[in-house]
């Protein structure tokens, strides 16, 4: 339910970065969600179609980009992309894990019309 | 067409805002926690008691988060420390914003600020306010898999409390397996297993927190 306030302050961005850079509308929003968020790709989408109203954004898409768990491992130096977040290395089950991706909630590009 | 890389966080004006207002609670130096928990975990309870065992010794502000009501404010202003209420409405969580909201109302320099965020497990993770560290509470009857289920909490707390240990006898919660869960996904959490109704292991939790205002204090000199 959080996403409502996530979705205001990523229409707010890519309307700010539209204005930076002379785009008159916005047609795609390139969005990077790590898989160790807390965000729902659906509920962005249902908040989007009712706040992107009145906005550059009014007729613009959001391409959603998943990005995986990756962890190293300090002990044998392995890295491994992990479907759950539990932070121990799948090869030698030690606890000293580095997280190299996951965490990554980010717009990417716009695209748009000048 | 033409396509503009942004490549900025959505959260950055919440990032920014937290960064000031950690700024500013830095300049009083101000040990600040950010307590999160689901509803019931006994939050208000756990601050009243660390309320009780420092504000003769510290000066304390205690911020409350909750969608509606002063419940919890009046609680605390029970205890003669200062209290500051957020009701945030819609919102699930306090954000950096609605914390800046009240920073004007904070008039003096505090040793240690207290934030209860909003119940909830989920949505206060991802929203920075300006705090030194997070600190979870998983209290007994939750279950002992809630780590396993809410993973970006545990992950992001410094601080762990298992509270309602009092309740152990009559569940199936196994402490052991419990911090086993917190660790993997925070190697490094400390965790501490108490009661806030019997009083229980909360000695160690005290030393813990104490030598974290002092080092704050420290930074006066």
């Amino acid at each position: 339910m959080h996403e409502y306030s996530v979705t205001k302050s990523l229409v707010e961005l890519c309307n700010q970065e539209a204005d930076k850079n002379n785009l008159r509308t916005i047609s795609t929003i390139h969005l990077k969600v790590g898989r160790f968020t807390g965000f729902s790709a659906n509920s962005i989408e249902f908040y989007f179609a009712r706040l992107k109203a009145d906005t550059k954004c009014s007729n613009a898409k959001i391409v959603f980009e998943e990005i995986p768990i990756k962890i190293a491992c300090q002990a044998c130096g392995e890295e491994n992309e992990i479907d759950e977040p539990i932070l121990l290395c799948p090869d030698c089950g030690s606890d000293r894990i580095d997280l190299l991706t996951g965490r990554e909630f980010f717009v990417a590009s716009i695209e748009g019309e000048e | 067409m033409k396509k503009v890389n942004v490549l900025k966080p959505v959260l950055v004006s919440n990032q920014q805002r937290a960064k000031e207002n950690r700024r500013f609670f830095d300049k009083i130096h101000s040990l600040v926690i950010n307590i999160i928990a689901s509803p019931g975990a006994g939050k208000t309870s756990f601050i009243k008691k660390i309320v009780e065992h420092f504000k003769n010794r510290y000066s304390i502000l205690v911020i409350e988060g909750d969608i509606k009501g002063q419940i919890d404010s009046q609680a605390i202003s029970m205890l003669n420390v200062d209290v500051i209420q957020i009701n945030t409405a819609t919102e699930c969580h306090l954000d950096a914003f609605m914390t800046a909201q009240v920073i004007p109302q904070i008039e003096k320099e505090y040793d240690l600020v207290l934030v209860e965020n909003v119940g909830n497990l989920v949505c206060p993770a991802e929203f920075e306010i300006g705090e030194d560290y997070k600190l979870a509470i998983l209290s007994t009857p939750e279950g002992d898999d809630k780590p396993i289920k809410y993973p970006l909490v545990f992950h992001l707390a410094k601080v762990v409390v298992i509270n309602k240990t009092d309740l152990i006898p009559h569940l199936d919660f196994n402490i052991p397996q419990a911090k086993k869960r917190i660790k993997m996904e925070n190697p490094g959490s400390m965790i501490y297993e108490v009661s806030a109704k019997t009083g229980s292991g909360f000695e160690a939790l005290y030393e813990h927190i104490e030598k974290e205002i002092n080092a704050k204090q420290e930074d006066k000199d």
